[in-house]
């Protein structure tokens, strides 16, 4: 929790740093603990923990923005660096498109399953969850397991000059595990929560040593057109470049393939996207943005149209709409992202496949023009021919070469089942079912 | 060093009493700040400090690590407690983990900044944004609509690595970097590039990277490539690959697989394994022309220690030698498993990260002829300057680059330029297609990304240019 004395410091840096002559203040503390055990080979590699208290410490003064941390919250550090802030504020430009924080005060709603006190408690069950999870594995075929349990609890509070004061807290628990059948074989399984109820991490165990059991002995394919089956993991990845894009920092900064496609076709008419910030048990909800705005569910892609960019209060007001409470408050970024789930059931995704991929996991995305859009990424871990709606091989070595748009607008089916993603590729969250995309490339190397 | 010390000592005093059996201390202190411009407005003005560290730790055979920022001395020993605790209770289902024997010295080392970047005004480092920037906009003039992004930053840390096997390593170290984005729009065409540069250095490195004269290069690159640029020529060609595309073809192909921890399968669950087993050393991976280097000794690198976050001195490792596989880059743990010392190749992103087996300065070690020489030879073929999109598996097999600048050679010439041709090819296939290496060695900097929690760390990669025959370009 964020001491009393902490909080104290925070006004005191607010009140100096507007007697200074600052326009907009905005001070996050933030207290965290993470615990991690990482495995290999199924055993223990290392357990770690580790513990951090620090400030984020944002102000403006006639549109000249600075920013700074501090590593100790001391009243001597305060004044440090408000000392430091003055100086280097007579420095800098002012950066005309800056306009201003969000006013407060606010109503914050509590979010469902936010946060659960088992978690900071776990202590050495965590042993026992990885031992079941690799026993799990093992039980379904897998030869050799690697991954890791890692749990962390958050303590935050916000205080800016926009009459903002608000605390939050939440907490996490996530399981990664990547079973092995052979040097070529292999599937991968996650599991996240916030909560323990809701963290299934036997099924994620199961799910990558069945994978990796299917994956054996893999066969190379001809390059060429593919429906693609994906599974939460690996759409995931491709959900997060297209929403992570419709930040406005990225659509200015040449980031980003949605510029000037506002009220645009860009995806299947089945197609629709959320950011949703208060997300129930959503791995990355919290009550409010980095300004204080209370968090909501916005649109961005509605039936395949591009409804809106992602927000903090400046942005949206030099381009006239509402904040879609997604400050960070350089960038704006997405906070748990959301794909409205379809009707199918994962065996009538895979019925419908004449020709085609069944993709379990991808890693490496990257961009030959991020305004265009084409790129490539490449499957990892078990990869699947499907012929006439079954899975008849194992494949290796391959890569998906298309334009990221492509993912959307040739999403032809969606599954019914959603599932909450978290994991080493994919920065902020996301929640999706399994999604047949038609007629995606496919190359391969000499 | 005296505030880093205390704490180092009294935090490896505080774990000897809890019965562990190793320990090891590394206390940072850093600061730095940066600027950051998007289309010429300075979009953020940064500065910060931070001060911590981390301790790893074997109890009954266990490895455990713990970091904290908080230096007080009741809240050192409670996490203490509950760090070895977890990790005692992890030991039923440990690995078979043991550490390289090695003999321990004190050294200090401090990487002097000619011209100290804190005493370089802040006005003086917009100023240069904005000079690199108004060279950049002179592409303008060519009716080219250009969007930039600019970051620059600079950062010194203070380092003191104690262990209890009589280690003492104390460093100074600072850092400057400069990264850009450059998008030029003509009509319905769009270019794109970013890049880096980096060094272990003052602000003498931010001058020596002649960011002026660099961005009038760069977006004529791109511009006449929007404009004059023609199809690849399809199918087999010979292709030269320019430093930079040789640099990051070795970091992906030449230097990750031979981290050993990858080969042990450690990083199998994120990062990935490799193509390497441990008993391939004497492989033939290429032609004998190929010989791949790490070194981190090199002076103002971006990858530069002198010694590595286990206490280790640092050399350089030579991982191919005349085509066939040399020396894997070993921490102890990867060591002892070799029956080896470790060769100095463990690194942590910052005080709160275990260090693991890491790159530095990777790079091709150059040959005897000019780039020229290599250009001569080619009846049809390209040349690639640079890349923009490029990939490879996660064993280090599977690589794509997407060329960026890059000409057409016919007869011995460079002639047009060349629109993205496209290289997806097999890493054994690349390094025996390699049958010339030149001498003009470059290094560049990059950001190598590895470990859960994911670390962030500088290197170099480079060499000089190379020429690939008969290879397939798309």
């Amino acid at each position: 929790m964020i001491s009393d004395n902490s909080k104290l410091i925070a006004h005191y840096m607010k009140k100096r740093l507007l007697e200074k002559g600052a326009d907009d203040v905005i001070i996050e503390i933030g207290e965290q603990e993470n615990n991690q055990i990482k495995f290999s080979n199924n055993k223990i590699s290392t357990t770690k923990t580790w513990v951090e208290l620090g400030a984020g410490i944002f102000a403006t003064f006639k549109k000249k923005i600075i920013t700074t941390n501090l590593n100790e919250i001391s009243k001597e550090s305060a004044d440090r660096a408000v000392k430091n802030i003055i100086l280097l504020e007579k420095a800098i430009k002012p950066n005309e498109n800056f306009y201003g924080i969000a006013q407060g005060p606010f109503k914050y709603k509590k979010i469902k399953d936010l946060y659960d006190q088992k978690i900071k408690n776990l202590g050495e069950k965590s042993i026992e969850i990885v031992e079941s999870g690799i026993n799990e594995a093992l039980k379904e075929g897998a030869v050799r397991n690697g991954g890791l349990l890692e749990t962390t609890t958050n303590y935050n509070y916000l205080l800016t000059s926009g009459n903002v004061e608000a605390t939050d807290q939440s907490s996490n628990i996530h399981f990664s595990i990547r079973s092995f059948t052979d040097k070529d074989a292999s599937g991968h399984g996650v599991a996240s929560s916030n909560t323990i109820k809701n963290f299934d991490y036997k099924e994620a165990a199961r799910h990558a040593a069945n994978i990796a059991v299917m994956a054996k002995n893999p066969k190379r394919i001809s390059a060429g057109a593919y429906d693609l089956i994906f599974e939460p993991l690996p759409l995931a990845n491709m959900l997060e470049v297209i929403t992570s894009s419709a930040s406005v920092f990225s659509v200015e900064a040449g980031l980003s393939p949605l510029a000037g496609k506002i009220g645009k076709q860009i995806g299947n008419k089945i197609v629709t996207i959320y950011d949703e910030g208060n997300l129930q048990n959503g791995l990355a909800s919290s009550k409010f943005d980095d300004e204080g705005v209370p968090t909501r569910k916005t649109t961005v892609v509605d039936k395949g149209i591009l409804k809106t960019y992602l927000h903090n209060t400046s942005t949206a007001r030099r381009y006239r709409v509402k904040t879609t409470a997604n400050a960070g408050l350089i960038s704006p970024n997405p906070s748990n992202i959301v794909l409205k789930p379809g009707n199918y059931k994962k065996e009538e995704l895979f019925k419908s496949v004449k020709k085609g991929l069944y993709i379990t996991n991808l890693w490496y995305t990257r961009f030959q023009n991020y305004v265009t859009g084409d790129f490539s990424t490449i499957p990892r871990d078990g990869i699947f021919l499907i012929e006439n709606g079954k899975i008849t091989n194992s494949v290796k070595e391959i890569r998906i070469s298309d334009n990221i748009l492509n993912i959307i607008k040739n999403m032809a089916l969606i599954g019914k089942v959603p599932k909450q993603i978290s994991s080493w590729e994919i920065d902020t969250h996301v929640k999706t079912p399994y999604a047949v995309v038609k007629n995606i490339k496919i190359t391969k190397p000499e | 060093m005296d505030d880093l010390k205390d704490i180092a000592e009294f935090a490896l005093k505080q774990a000897q009493r809890f019965g562990t059996d190793y320990i090891e201390v590394r206390v940072e202190k850093s600061e730095g700040e940066g600027f950051v411009t998007k289309n010429n407005v300075l979009e953020s003005s940064s500065f910060g400090k931070s001060k911590g560290f981390g301790m790893r730790f074997t109890v009954n055979g266990a490895l455990g690590f713990f970091s904290t920022n908080n230096f007080s001395k009741e809240a050192i020993k409670e996490l203490l407690k509950k760090s070895i605790n977890t990790a005692k209770h992890s030991a039923r289902l440990k690995e078979n983990m043991s550490m390289s024997k090695e003999s321990f010295a004190e050294h200090h080392d401090h990487v002097h900044q000619k011209k100290n970047f804190f005493d370089i005004a802040p006005e003086k480092k917009i100023e240069l944004l904005n000079d690199i920037e108004q060279s950049a906009k002179e592409i303008e003039k060519k009716k080219i609509k250009l969007s930039t992004y600019f970051s620059l930053s600079m950062d010194e840390t203070e380092k003191l690595f104690i262990n209890s096997e009589g280690a003492k390593i104390h460093s100074v170290i600072p850092k400057v970097n400069f990264f850009y984005f450059l998008t030029l729009k003509h009509g319905s065409s769009i270019n794109q590039r970013f890049w880096q540069y980096g060094k272990s250095s003052g602000w003498e490195g931010i001058e020596s990277f002649k960011l002026n004269e660099l961005m009038k290069e760069e977006t004529n690159g791109l511009y006449q490539n929007m404009k004059h640029g023609i199809k690849p020529p399809k199918g087999e060609v010979d292709v030269v690959a320019a430093p930079q595309v040789v640099g990051i073809m070795v970091h992906e192909s030449g230097g990750h697989p031979y981290e050993a921890d990858r080969i042990f399968g450690r990083e199998a669950a994120q990062a990935g394994e490799s193509f390497i087993t441990s008993d391939m050393i004497g492989y033939k991976i290429g032609n004998e022309c190929v010989n791949i280097a790490d070194d981190p000794t090199i002076e103002n690198s971006f990858g530069y220690y002198s010694y590595d976050d286990e206490g280790v001195k640092a050399r350089r490792k030579l991982l191919v030698k005349d085509g066939k596989m040399n020396e894997f880059l070993h921490n102890r743990e990867t060591a002892s498993q070799m029956n080896l010392k470790s060769n100095g190749s463990s690194r942590a992103s910052a005080y709160d990260r275990e260090a693991i087996v890491r790159m530095s300065n990777t790079f091709i070690v150059p040959g005897e002829y000019k780039e020229e020489e290599l250009i001569e030879g080619i009846k049809t073929g390209v040349y690639m300057k640079n890349f923009m999109e490029w990939n490879i598996d996660d064993k280090r097999l599977n690589q794509k680059y997407v060329g960026s600048e890059c000409y057409l050679i016919k007869n011995g010439k460079i002639e047009n330029p060349v629109k993205m041709p496209k290289i997806e090819i097999d890493t054994t296939t690349l390094y025996h297609k390699i049958d010339a290496v030149a001498n003009n060695t470059e290094y560049h900097a990059g950001t190598c990304g590895k470990a859960e929690p994911m670390q962030a760390i500088p290197v170099w990669f480079g060499g000089p240019s190379i020429r690939l025959r008969g290879i397939r370009v798309i």
